[in-house]
């Protein structure tokens, strides 16, 4: 840093660092900035040393997190100096002052393609930096064919050239635009002809991104991929400084092999639909390949040094990745077996990418070494487990490899040890295996790092199964006590799921939870203890044990208020069941419950109430004692500042002096409709990590629980249950706040149903920022979580559901396969009629349903995400233009992406071109041209349809490119009015007609359709206050603009119909126009203003026939003025 | 008796505790982490003194580079406790000889432990006057009983000086000369708008005394408020003075005033403590007479230009005449803060930019009456990025002091000595107005 030459900066940076405060810091900073603002103002100009000190300055008063928001003309200045020392500050400032969308930068472009395109090279070096920081659009439009050509020529030092690669890297990943694939694809392969490694990992990591975007152009850089690791592997043919611990550059061996399973991956996949699988034609370069991976795979050993390991390892794994997918695809074995399961590939695919998200978080923590590892470590085992399940001996290998892995000291590898076991879980045939390890893994849940009892704890609860539930369960019960806080409401609630799930019999499962509440009341939530309640109420045999239970847990002298809730529940439901028992007879019960009165909360002073009525209604025959006893506690209450306390006090005093009548309405619970546990989804919205504990949630509902008492089937068959129920049926001891929240929860969810009841769609998380809301800017749109996330089948509760859109001929439902349908969420015809008003909107939005076959009693809906389609749209004349937004919400792209424009005769479209594919969780914009060429009614319709996974889907929609849109207001008035009205007289040209059976609008609503339809409301123009006048130009090709006139008159008695006489130049407009009109008033289905209902008195007062005179209040008077003059004449 | 505090933090500006005691034990001692990381470390410093965090109060002040910090678990007095600091603060102050900051407490390390478990016992104040402490909390080194003179001091009986009816006086008290020093200090507080008109006004003053008076004097002070104008003429059956009478809003006492013969007899008479105390506080909001009156105008030209014309017209009143000087007057003129460039023009005094506070300040240090400096100054802004809300246009700031006046109009009438040896005192009397937030809208 050439810092050495500018004392006036040491001495400040050194008077920063004195500042005893923050307080003394701003002072100085601000100080600073004020003369560096009267520097800058200087009319005398600065000297570049002065210029460069004060910007140098300016970048570190930025660093320090305060405000800079001038000088940054001085700084893009700086780029165009002709010393080092300037240029670099220069670069510096502007790539971090500065943001892609800044103007100023468009002020340094052409100075930055000057040194790009320069021969000196650190300033090639240092503009390539900046390019690559910044990395905007206009940056990417007209400097990627500089780097581009910077990045082949053969002149450039290789310093140069490895930053060029990563510089377009940085733009293409930007824009993927930039880099046009014809020729680009072979100049990539001569690229990878380079000896120098540098070079050669920066252009590997360019060639990644550009197949993983477009791998069919680059196929032939497949060859030269397996020459470059086998010149790494085999021949060790390198230099010496691009060996890392005696391994041939392993970063660039990662990468090639990552590139290659890429190709592979992308290839495989697209491939498959057409049952045609891809070999490496050139036999030899397969053997070679072949042959380095064996070389790889063989020769890797574990050695004391810790980075030679990472190193060998992060290669060992990719080989290993490699290996698995070239036996599966390109081996001889049979790989069509495992293409009949396509769901799997949607799987790996999704899994893959939410790995390698996973990971950089991940990375972001470890030391660089080690981020070669474990980038390398999490895709293989996953390719290994899906496509090597035959390869038993491989699996058994690789989990003795884990095993070794989780019993290291080394923290790191001890917790890639244990999630990547917990990947492996997946393959039903490891588990065996895997659980020779399980003492390891619990002695992991002691581990000094959270992160590495977290892991534990989710391959605990993953691994579980009716063999090992007990003593898991026990473990954990036992590891609550001394757990982490920030640990017990997640361990606890895994436990109660695992105990309800795998519970050898039922009084286990109660028993592990009371223990449970015992343990850790405070990290219990209260979904375990309903959960507990709805067990013990649907099986009977259950009922008394549970009950004892309770009673027991009532003797301990310090209990957990959850407990008192379900205890108290429990009590007050059955305890007659105990009557016999000692210690169990009414009274006593009830005065060990209302010992815990005093100590409990509000919310448990209801549920309290709840269990003494129900004592008292169970003691038959009445205790006078025990009821005087109750009563005076419910006149206690009577007076309670709590509403729900009070209101039950009041309601069981009156119901329990009712006598006998008691008996019907305290009744026994009746048994819970089946559902599935909230647990488990409670479990699931907790994990943060979706993707990688969806293979979790498959299994978990593989194995269907044996403890769960199925009062019918509907919860297997994927029928959707209603998440809500347990809060919206019954239990009466329900706190209100939880009922609430679980409206809430229906109604952000959007549901929706089909007629015939096998699906439903969820959106369980809250609208995300996401990309294609960002890109839509005001378009309301609800965003769906990542593909990732498997939603639970949700309830078509009908509470708050979306009405299905009434198949309507013009808005074409989609038509589905029957089950993999695709359903359009929110209603079509509403969104037409929307935007038929509006510029821009939401057209159409559709959740794409996948069905991921888990087993064949559970099919689970994989409710991922939306296509939506957006509009913008800008009207001039008789042109229009339209933005089509097509977004993918989805993890994954659509493909086969077909949009067809079905214009009608009037309208001259033109659509650009659709993208064949809509990469993952973009947004892709089809322009749209639009010409009107004579005036008609039709609407175009747009004929969409992609693909997801195996399914088309197709839809068809109505374009709001509608005649109002061609409609420009113009305001008349009288003088131009009447002129012309009454030179277009008669059919064609006016026409006339009375309208029945209109929707009743009060006149001002009805002007504000008529403004929105972009026809001008002129005031006063009639003199009667019943009639409306507007007039609007027709823009269209054929004809010249033209003016039309409307006349509306209504009947203030009968708002339902009205007089409408339309009148323009042109025969047909004014059919059509009138026609329009007539649409529009008859059957808006929504109206974009609320219908002011004026309540129709005495229909038909006045005759409406078409010949009849129209009544004009008969007022000599208004003769005169220009409106009644105007009535006369029609 | 109000609880004030169950612990005393002082830390430094960093939040390191310099000095803590803890006093009760319901709260707990890492509660002043709390303190440090929710409002040392966030921008809420200096919004508000009293903040709860989990359940505990804390009281917090800042003296020069020192925070006083003062948590409580229960519903304490506040004022009591802003109080008690205040007075710690003047306590320590006096013992340590006028200083109190991170050095001094440092210094006196010991001591502040020995005064801090005097003054305050289980969270209820106890004695705070330093005459008193100052007698039995000595500096100086203890002699020893075996020493074999015997003192030539008496003892001080310490329970008879805190219990007694004079408690804040000692008897035998000695001077060659019986001086009485009495200073009359104000503070103005302005907020005026940018036309000339006062939106708030109102005068703070204390009346300082220094005595250094022999035996146990009485005293009687007479001031031209209109209470004790009034009884007065009641008293004598003649018609109050013509001139003008002042009318004193909550006026508080010394401990030391007797209160029975104020309310009877409307005179302020005591019995004063010796060397310096605060004999009285008072507020006045009617018939203030500022000291300086100023008109800014100021102009903005342009978007990046803007001109700032401020003409200052001060006026003082004729009640002392031209003859007087106002000193130490500092205009702090608001600039925006983009100040890039800037010039004025004084006619008398000189000003400067400084932009730390983004202010023009104008210094004039000596400053007569009857006169009318100027100053006019262009500022230029430099261009910025983003186009910033416009300016705020913070009030101009004055700071002064002005010697033998008080902006109340408040004069002593007679201040009496009478003591039982019937020794001649001579009475120094003083008068000054300071600027509180002296603030004119502009």
């Amino acid at each position: 840093m050439a810092l050495s030459g500018m004392r006036g900066l040491s001495v400040f940076i050194s008077d920063i660092r004195n500042c005893q405060n923050k307080e003394q810091e701003r002072l100085r900073v601000d100080k600073e900035l004020g003369n560096i603002r009267t520097r800058f103002k200087n009319e005398k100009g600065l000297t570049p040393y002065e210029k460069k000190k004060y910007v140098w300055k300016m970048l570190y008063i930025y660093m320090l997190g305060y405000d800079v928001d001038f000088g940054h003309m001085e700084a893009v200045s700086l780029i165009s100096a002709p010393k080092y020392p300037e240029k670099q500050v220069g670069y510096i400032v502007t790539s971090s002052l500065l943001n892609e969308n800044h103007d100023f930068l468009r002020l340094a472009i052409n100075t930055v393609r000057n040194d790009i395109i320069g021969r000196n090279e650190t300033f090639q070096c240092l503009a390539l930096t900046m390019v690559g920081n910044i990395g905007g659009r206009e940056f990417a439009e007209s400097l990627a064919p500089d780097v581009q050509k910077l990045l082949i020529s053969s002149s450039c030092r290789p310093l140069v050239r490895k930053k060029a690669a990563l510089c377009l890297l940085r733009l293409f990943r930007k824009n993927p635009d930039v880099v046009n694939v014809d020729g680009w694809s072979d100049r990539m392969a001569q690229l990878l002809d380079e000896r120098d490694l540098g070079v050669l990992t920066s252009s590997m990591s360019l060639l990644v991104a550009l197949v993983s975007n477009n791998h069919e152009a680059y196929w032939s850089c497949l060859p030269k991929c397996v020459k470059t690791l086998e010149r790494l592997a085999r021949n060790q043919d390198i230099p010496q400084e691009y060996t890392y611990y005696g391994i041939p550059s392993p970063w660039l061996q990662v990468s090639v092999c990552v590139c290659t399973c890429v190709f592979f991956l992308l290839f495989v996949k697209t491939m498959r639909a057409l049952q045609y699988f891809p070999t490496i034609e050139d036999p030899n370069t397969r053997r070679s390949l072949f042959e380095v991976l064996q070389r790889i795979l063989m020769g890797t050993d574990v050695v004391k040094n810790v980075n030679k390991n990472n190193a060998s390892h992060a290669v060992l794994f990719e080989a290993l990745a490699l290996h698995a997918l070239l036996v599966v695809y390109c081996g001889s074995s049979n790989p069509l077996s495992d293409f009949v399961e396509t769901n799997h590939r949607h799987k790996t695919k999704n899994i893959i990418k939410a790995h390698l998200d996973a990971q950089k978080k991940r990375i972001l923590k470890e030391r660089t070494a080690f981020k070669l590892m474990s980038f390398s470590a999490s895709s293989p085992f996953k390719l290994l487990v899906m496509h090597l399940d035959a390869e038993n001996e491989m699996m058994s290998q690789c989990v003795a490899l884990l095993g070794k892995f989780i019993a290291v000291r080394e923290p790191n590898i001890r917790y890639l040890g244990l999630e990547n076991m917990t990947r492996m879980l997946m393959v039903t045939d490891v588990h065996d295996i895997i659980k020779r390890h399980q003492a390891q893994i619990i002695t992991s849940l002691k581990d000094p790092d959270i992160s590495i009892r977290r892991r534990a704890l989710d391959l605990l609860y993953g691994m579980c199964d009716v063999s090992n539930a007990k003593d898991i369960v026990e473990e954990l019960l036992q590891y609550l006590s001394t757990a982490d806080f920030a640990m017990r409401e997640e361990l606890s609630l895994k436990a109660a799921i695992l105990a309800e799930k795998f519970a050898p019999d039922l009084s286990w499962y109660v028993d592990v939870i009371l223990q449970l509440i015992d343990k850790a009341g405070d990290f219990v939530s209260d979904d375990i203890w309903f959960r507990v309640v709805q067990f013990v109420t649907n099986n009977e045999d259950l009922q008394p044990y549970a009950a004892a239970k309770a009673r027991e847990y009532l003797d301990k002298p310090a209990i957990h208020e959850t407990m008192v809730k379900v205890s108290a529940y429990l009590l007050g439901e059955y305890s007659h069941l105990l009557a016999r028992r000692p210690g169990c007879s009414p009274k006593e019960i009830f005065s060990a419950i209302h010992e815990k009165l005093p100590t409990v909360s509000t919310t448990t002073i209801p549920i309290l109430l709840s269990t003494y009525a129900k004592i008292l209604m169970h003691t038959q025959p009445p205790d006078p004692e025990l009821q005087k006893h109750v009563w005076a506690i419910f006149s206690k209450y009577e007076s309670c500042i709590d509403v729900e306390i009070q209101q039950r006090a009041i309601e069981y005093f009156a119901l329990s002096s009712k006598g006998a009548a008691l008996m019907d309405i305290l009744a026994e619970m009746p048994k819970f409709p089946e559902r599935q546990s909230a647990l488990i989804k409670k479990a699931e919205v907790a994990e943060v990590d979706t993707a990688e504990q969806s293979a979790i949630k498959l299994r978990a509902q593989q194995h269907m629980s044996n403890a769960l008492v199925v009062t019918d089937q509907r919860s297997s068959n994927g029928t959707p249950q209603s998440v809500g129920q347990l809060s919206l049926v019954k239990i009466p001891s329900m706190s209100g706040d939880v009922g609430s929240s679980c409206v809430e929860h229906t109604t952000a969810d959007q549901e929706l149903s089909q007629p015939n009841g096998t699906l439903a769609t969820v959106d369980p998380q809250p609208p995300s920022a996401d990309l294609l809301g960002d890109l839509l800017g005001p378009l309301a749109i609800e965003g769906l979580p990542g593909a990732a996330v498997l939603s639970e089948p949700n309830a078509v509760s009908g509470l708050e559901g979306v009405p299905i859109p009434a198949d309507d001929a013009a808005a074409i439902v989609p038509v589905g396969k029957d089950t993999n349908s695709v359903q359009p969420i929110g209603n079509i015809n509403e969104r037409f009629h929307a935007l038929c008003l509006k510029d821009s909107g939401v057209l159409y939005e559709d959740p794409n349903i996948q069905f991921v076959k888990a087993s064949p009693r559970t099919a689970l809906i994989l409710a991922s995400n939306i296509l939506q389609i957006g509009i913008k749209a800008e009207w001039r004349a008789q042109h229009g233009r339209l933005v089509l937004f097509l977004g993918n919400k989805n993890t994954f792209p659509l493909f086969s992406v077909q949009a067809l424009i079905l214009p009608p005769v009037h309208l001259k479209i033109e659509l650009s071109l659709v993208p064949e594919t809509i990469p993952p969780r973009a947004q892709v914009q089809c322009p749209l041209e639009v010409m009107n060429l004579h005036p008609s009614r039709d609407v175009a319709v747009l004929d969409f349809s992609y693909k997801f996974g195996t399914n088309m889907a197709n839809v068809k929609l109505r374009l709001p490119a509608v005649l109002n849109k061609f409609l420009q207001p113009i305001t008349v008035s009288a003088e131009e009015f009447f002129p012309q009205w009454r030179s277009l007289s008669g059919p064609p040209l006016k026409l006339q007609e009375v309208v029945r059976g209109v929707r009743p609008l009060s006149l001002i609503d009805m002007a504000s359709i008529f403004t929105s339809f972009q026809l001008t409301v002129c005031q006063g123009l009639d003199p009667n206050p019943n009639n409306l006048i507007a007039s609007t130009t027709f823009y269209s090709e054929s004809i010249r603009p033209m003016l039309c006139l409307i006349r509306i008159e209504t009947d203030p008695t009968d708002r339902t119909q009205l007089r409408m006489t339309v009148a323009s130049g042109d025969p047909t407009l004014t059919f059509e126009l009138m026609e329009f009109i007539k649409e529009q008033l008859v059957g808006i289905p929504t109206a974009p203003h609320p219908p002011a209902p004026a309540p129709p008195a005495a229909p038909g007062a006045q005759p409406n026939t078409p010949a009849a005179p129209v009544t004009q209040p008969t007022n000599p008077a208004a003769l005169s003025d220009p409106g009644a003059l105007l009535a006369g004449l029609l | 008796m109000p609880v004030a505090a169950s612990a005393v933090y002082f830390l430094n500006l960093r939040g390191d505790v310099l000095i803590n005691r803890l006093y009760r034990d319901d709260v707990g001692g890492n509660m002043v982490d709390a303190f440090r990381t929710h409002i040392m470390q966030t921008k809420e410093l200096g919004t508000c003194p009293v903040r709860q965090i989990g359940g505990c109060s804390f009281f917090y002040m800042r003296i020069s580079n020192v925070y006083i910090v003062i948590v409580v678990s229960s519903n304490a007095n506040v004022a009591c406790a802003f109080k008690f600091v205040v007075e710690a603060v003047a306590l320590f102050k006096s013992y340590f000889g006028g200083a109190f900051d991170e050095d001094a407490i440092r210094n006196n390390f010991v001591l502040i432990y020995e005064l801090l478990d005097e003054i305050m016992d289980f969270g209820y104040p106890q004695n705070l006057s330093p005459e008193i402490l100052k007698l039995y909390i000595t500096q100086e080194g203890v002699r020893s009983p075996f020493s074999s003179k015997p003192t030539d001091k008496p003892v001080p009986n310490a329970t008879l000086q805190v219990t007694g009816a004079v408690g804040w006086r000692r008897e035998g008290l000695v001077y060659k000369k019986n001086e009485v020093f009495l200073d009359i200090v104000e503070s103005v507080n302005l907020l005026m708008s940018s036309k000339g008109n006062v939106l708030r006004c109102d005068v703070t003053g204390k009346v300082l005394m220094k005595c250094f008076l022999s035996g146990m004097p009485d005293l009687k002070l007479g001031l031209n408020d209109k209470i004790g104008l009034e009884k007065e003429s009641q008293l004598k059956s003649r018609p109050a003075k013509s001139g003008k009478t002042i009318e004193l809003d909550d006026v508080t006492f010394h401990q030391c005033v007797n209160l029975t013969r104020f309310n009877s007899e409307k005179t302020v008479s005591f019995v004063p403590p010796d060397g310096e105390f605060e004999l009285m506080k008072y507020r006045i909001t009617e018939g203030v007479n500022l000291p300086f009156r100023v008109l800014p105008t100021i102009k903005e030209l342009g978007r990046t230009r803007m001109e700032v014309n401020v003409k200052t017209n001060v006026q003082v009143k004729s009640v002392f005449g031209a003859k007087m000087f106002a000193l130490g007057v500092v205009i702090k003129i608001p600039v925006p803060k983009q100040t890039a460039k800037t010039s004025f023009q004084v006619s008398s005094g000189r000003a400067k930019y400084n932009a730390a506070i983004d202010c023009i300040v104008w210094k004039i240090r000596k400053f007569p009456g009857q006169t009318e400096p100027t100053m006019s100054a262009e500022v230029e802004l430099i261009s910025t990025m983003t186009e910033k809300k416009s300016w705020t246009r913070p009030p101009i700031q004055m700071e002064f002091q002005v010697p033998m006046f008080t902006a109340s109009g408040l004069r002593v009438r007679f201040l009496k000595v009478w003591e039982k040896s019937g020794y001649n005192t001579v009475e120094w009397v003083r008068y000054i107005t300071k600027a509180g937030s002296y603030e004119i809208r502009c």
